[in-house]
C-alpha cells in the first residue's frame, strides 16, 4: 500500500480503459470497452441495466477481474491487483456504512487500515466530515442519520485517504428527489474542490446530463457514445443514443436523392429537402433511413387555422398533426398527436404557450426546423 | 359473534398448559426426588437429604465423566463454530456450484439416524484408535452439532450486506481483515448463541457417546446410563437437577445473547 500524501490537495488520476471485456459464462457483459479518462475528469457511465456499465465500475474497483483487456490508472497497470490495493475511493449505492462503529470510527476505517495511528486517523476523519458538511456528527451511529446523511458519510470515508480517483455505483438512487438535486451539487462541488478523477455510473440520463463532464452511454457491453452532455443530446451518434437520451420522435423516411440537400420522401407522399448536415449515418439514394426530432423543437405552426408553408423552405418543414392529447404539466406543455400516416408524434411546449382554440382532435401544424432534423439509417436500429 | 372465538382461544390455552404440563412435570418430579432418603429411586420422595449430591461430587468416576463432557463439549463448541462459520460464510457468498451438495453434507446430520451415524463412527474410530479418546469424542460431536450452528449462521450472515465487505475492502483492508472488522462482529452474538448450542447438544449427547466410550473414557450421560442399570440410586436425579439448572442458565444466556444481535441488527 502506498503511503498517504500529507498534502491537502489531492490531483486526480489519469484513467486508461483499454479493450476490457467481461464474460459470465455465456454471458458477455463488457464487449471491447475503451475509455481514455483524463486526470480530473468526472466521467458518467450511463445505460439500462444489463450494459455492462456496472461491470465496468467494479472492474476498475477491482471486485470482479475482466476476462481481458487491462485497466491503468495514471499508467499503472491494475488490471489484476486486489481492490484494497488500488487506493481508489468507492461510493455504493446503499450506503454501506459500518453500522457497529460511529461515523468517526467509519469515515477513519481507511486510515486504520493503512495504519495511521488512531489519533491522527480520528482528526483527518473530523476534517473529511467538515468537507462533507457533517462536522460533529461523530460520534453518531450510521441508523441515527437521514440516508443523504449517510451518504455524505460513505463520501467522506472515500476521501479521507485522499484517493486520486473516486468511483460511485449509482450513489444517488437510493435517495428521494430533493435530496438527490442537493447531493448532485454536492458531488459536484466535492469534485471541483479535491481536482479528483470521478466515475459515476448512473442510469439517470438527467443526473449523468448535469454532473459529468463527459458521458459514456453504454448498450450490450459496449460504448454506444462517449462526449460531452451537448454532444449526446443534441446530435446523437446512433439510433440507440437518440431514443436513449431524452425524449425523441421517429418518423420512418427513405431517401431520394443526395446532392447539396438531401431529399427525403415522408410516408405520406410529401418530399422533404433536408440540409446535409442532418445526415448522422452516411447516406445513399433509396437508403431506409429514420428522421429524428425532440419534441421541443417542433413549433407550433404560424397560423392557428393550420395552414401549411411552403414545402420547400430551407427554414423548416410543415407537418400537420392530428392531436389526440393536450398535457399541461406547469413548466411545460405536451402535445401528443399522429402524422397523416398515423405515427405518434409529441411535441413540447413552453408551458405558458398559448394554444388558442386547440383542443385533442383538432389538426395543428407544426414547423420542424432544418438544423433539429437528424437523419438515421434505419438497419442501424 | 366474540364468543366462539373466545372459547376457542380458552381450548387452545388449555390445549397448551396441557402440553406443557405433560413436558414440564417429569422434569419437576425429578427434582424432589434427587432429595429422598430411599436408596433407591422411588415416587413419592421420603425425608429430605444432600447425600446424592454429595456422592455425586464425591465419586471419581463421576467427577471423571462430568470432566470428559465438559472437556468434550468446549471442545466441540470451538470446532463446530469455526468450522460452521466458515462453511456457512462460503455458502452464504461463495458463487461455487457445489454451495447446495455442501449445504446438503453441512446439514446431514439432523436428517440421518444418529444410531446409524454412531455405528458408522464406532467402526472406522475402532480401526483408527480414536475410539473413547476426546480428539474422537469431539470429532464425532463436531459432526452433529454443525448443522445448529450453520443453521444460525445461515441467518445472521444473510443479513449482512456483501457490499459492506466490498466497502472495507475498498478502504484498504483485507478480506481477512473486512471479516474481522466487519463481518464478524456483526454476527458475534448468534456465533456465541450458535456456540452455546452446540456445547449443550455435546453435553447431553448420549447414542454418539454410548458407542464411543471406552472402559474408562465414558461421558455424564453413558455413565449415568450405566448406573440405571446397575444401581438405580437417586444419584441419577441429583445429577439431572444439576443439568436443568445448568441448561436453563445457558439457554438463558443464549437467549439474552440472541435478543442483543436482534437490536444490533435492526439498528444497522
Amino acid at each position: 500500500m502506498k503511503p498517504i500524501s500529507t498534502t491537502s490537495a489531492t490531483a486526480g488520476a489519469s484513467v486508461r480503459i483499454s479493450r476490457l471485456e467481461k464474460r459470465f459464462g455465456p454471458v458477455v457483459a463488457v464487449d471491447g470497452v475503451d475509455l481514455d479518462i483524463a486526470a480530473g475528469e468526472f466521467i458518467a457511465l450511463l445505460g439500462p441495466s444489463g450494459s455492462g456499465k456496472t461491470t465496468i465500475l467494479m472492474s476498475v474497483a477491482g471486485f470482479e477481474f475482466p476476462t481481458s483487456g487491462a485497466i491503468e490508472v495514471d499508467s499503472e497497470d491494475l488490471t489484476y491487483v486486489p481492490s484494497n490495493r488500488r487506493n481508489l475511493g468507492m461510493v455504493f449505492q446503499n450506503y454501506t456504512l459500518f453500522p457497529h462503529m460511529t461515523i468517526l470510527d467509519n469515515v477513519a476505517f481507511p486510515l486504520k487500515m493503512r495504519g495511521l495511528p488512531r489519533a491522527e486517523g480520528h482528526a483527518r476523519a473530523e476534517a473529511a466530515l467538515a468537507t462533507v458538511r457533517l462536522a460533529g456528527y461523530g460520534h453518531r451511529r450510521p441508523n441515527e442519520l437521514s440516508g443523504g446523511q449517510q451518504q455524505r458519510v460513505a463520501l467522506a470515508r472515500a476521501i479521507v485517504y485522499q484517493p486520486r480517483v473516486l468511483l460511485m455505483d449509482e450513489p444517488l438512487s437510493a435517495l428521494d428527489k430533493n435530496l438527490r438535486e442537493d447531493m448532485q451539487l454536492e458531488i459536484k462541488r466535492l469534485h471541483a474542490e479535491l481536482g479528483i478523477t470521478v466515475i459515476f455510473v448512473t442510469h439517470d440520463q438527467g443526473e449523468a446530463l448535469t454532473m459529468a463532464d463527459r458521458i459514456a452511454v453504454l448498450k450490450d457491453g459496449r460504448i454506444q457514445q462517449l462526449g460531452p452532455a451537448r454532444e449526446l443530446y443534441e446530435r446523437p451518434a446512433n439510433l440507440f443514443t437518440a431514443g436513449f437520451i431524452g425524449e425523441m420522435n421517429f418518423v420512418d423516411v427513405m431517401v431520394k436523392s443526395i446532392g447539396a440537400t438531401i431529399a427525403v420522401a415522408l410516408p405520406w407522399g410529401e418530399t422533404w429537402q433536408l440540409p446535409a448536415a442532418a445526415a448522422v449515418d452516411a447516406m445513399e439514394p433509396a437508403q431506409a433511413a429514420v428522421l429524428a426530432v425532440r419534441p421541443e423543437r417542433l413549433e407550433l405552426g404560424a397560423g392557428a387555422a393550420g395552414q401549411v408553408g411552403d414545402r420547400q423552405a430551407v427554414e423548416g418543414q410543415v407537418i400537420k398533426v392530428t392531436l389526440s392529447d393536450i398535457v399541461y404539466a406547469g413548466s411545460a406543455l405536451l402535445l401528443i398527436g399522429r402524422l397523416p400516416d398515423g405515427t405518434e408524434i409529441r411535441a413540447r411546449l413552453p408551458g405558458a404557450s398559448r394554444l388558442g382554440s386547440l383542443a385533442a382532435g383538432d389538426v395543428a401544424s407544426f414547423t420542424v426546423p432544418a438544423e433539429a432534423a437528424l437523419l438515421y439509417r434505419r438497419s442501424a436500429r | 359473534m366474540k364468543a366462539p372465538t373466545d372459547r376457542g382461544a380458552l381450548l387452545l390455552g388449555a390445549y397448551v398448559y396441557a402440553v406443557l404440563a405433560f413436558i414440564i412435570v417429569p422434569l419437576v418430579i425429578v427434582i424432589p426426588m434427587s432429595f429422598s432418603q430411599n436408596d433407591y429411586l422411588a415416587f413419592p420422595p421420603t425425608g429430605f437429604t444432600l447425600k446424592w449430591y454429595a456422592e455425586y461430587f464425591d465419586s471419581r468416576q463421576w467427577r471423571a465423566a462430568t470432566w470428559l463432557s465438559v472437556q468434550v463439549a468446549f471442545l466441540t463448541a470451538i470446532c463446530a463454530s469455526l468450522i460452521g462459520t466458515a462453511a456457512t460464510y462460503a455458502m452464504v457468498r461463495g458463487r461455487s456450484r457445489l454451495v447446495s451438495l455442501f449445504q446438503i453434507l453441512l446439514i446431514g446430520p439432523i436428517i440421518v439416524p444418529h444410531i446409524a451415524l454412531a455405528v458408522g463412527l464406532y467402526l472406522f474410530f475402532q480401526t483408527i484408535g480414536l475410539s473413547g479418546t476426546v480428539p474422537g469424542f469431539v470429532l464425532a460431536h463436531t459432526v452433529l452439532t454443525l448443522p445448529f450452528v450453520v443453521f444460525t449462521m445461515a441467518a445472521a450472515l444473510g443479513k449482512v450486506d456483501a457490499n459492506l465487505e466490498s466497502a472495507a475492502m475498498s478502504c484498504g483492508a483485507t478480506r481477512l481483515q473486512a471479516f474481522r472488522f466487519v463481518t464478524l462482529p456483526l454476527v458475534l452474538p448468534s456465533l456465541a448463541s450458535g456456540a452455546l448450542f452446540a456445547f449443550i447438544i455435546s453435553f447431553d449427547e448420549p447414542v454418539v457417546s454410548f458407542f464411543l466410550s471406552g472402559i474408562r473414557q465414558k461421558t455424564l450421560p453413558r455413565r449415568m446410563f450405566e448406573d440405571i442399570e446397575q444401581n438405580l440410586t437417586p444419584v441419577i436425579p441429583a445429577i439431572a437437577t444439576l443439568l436443568i439448572v445448568l441448561s436453563i442458565l445457558i439457554l438463558l444466556g443464549g437467549h439474552a445473547l440472541r435478543s442483543r444481535s436482534k437490536t444490533q441488527s435492526s439498528a444497522g
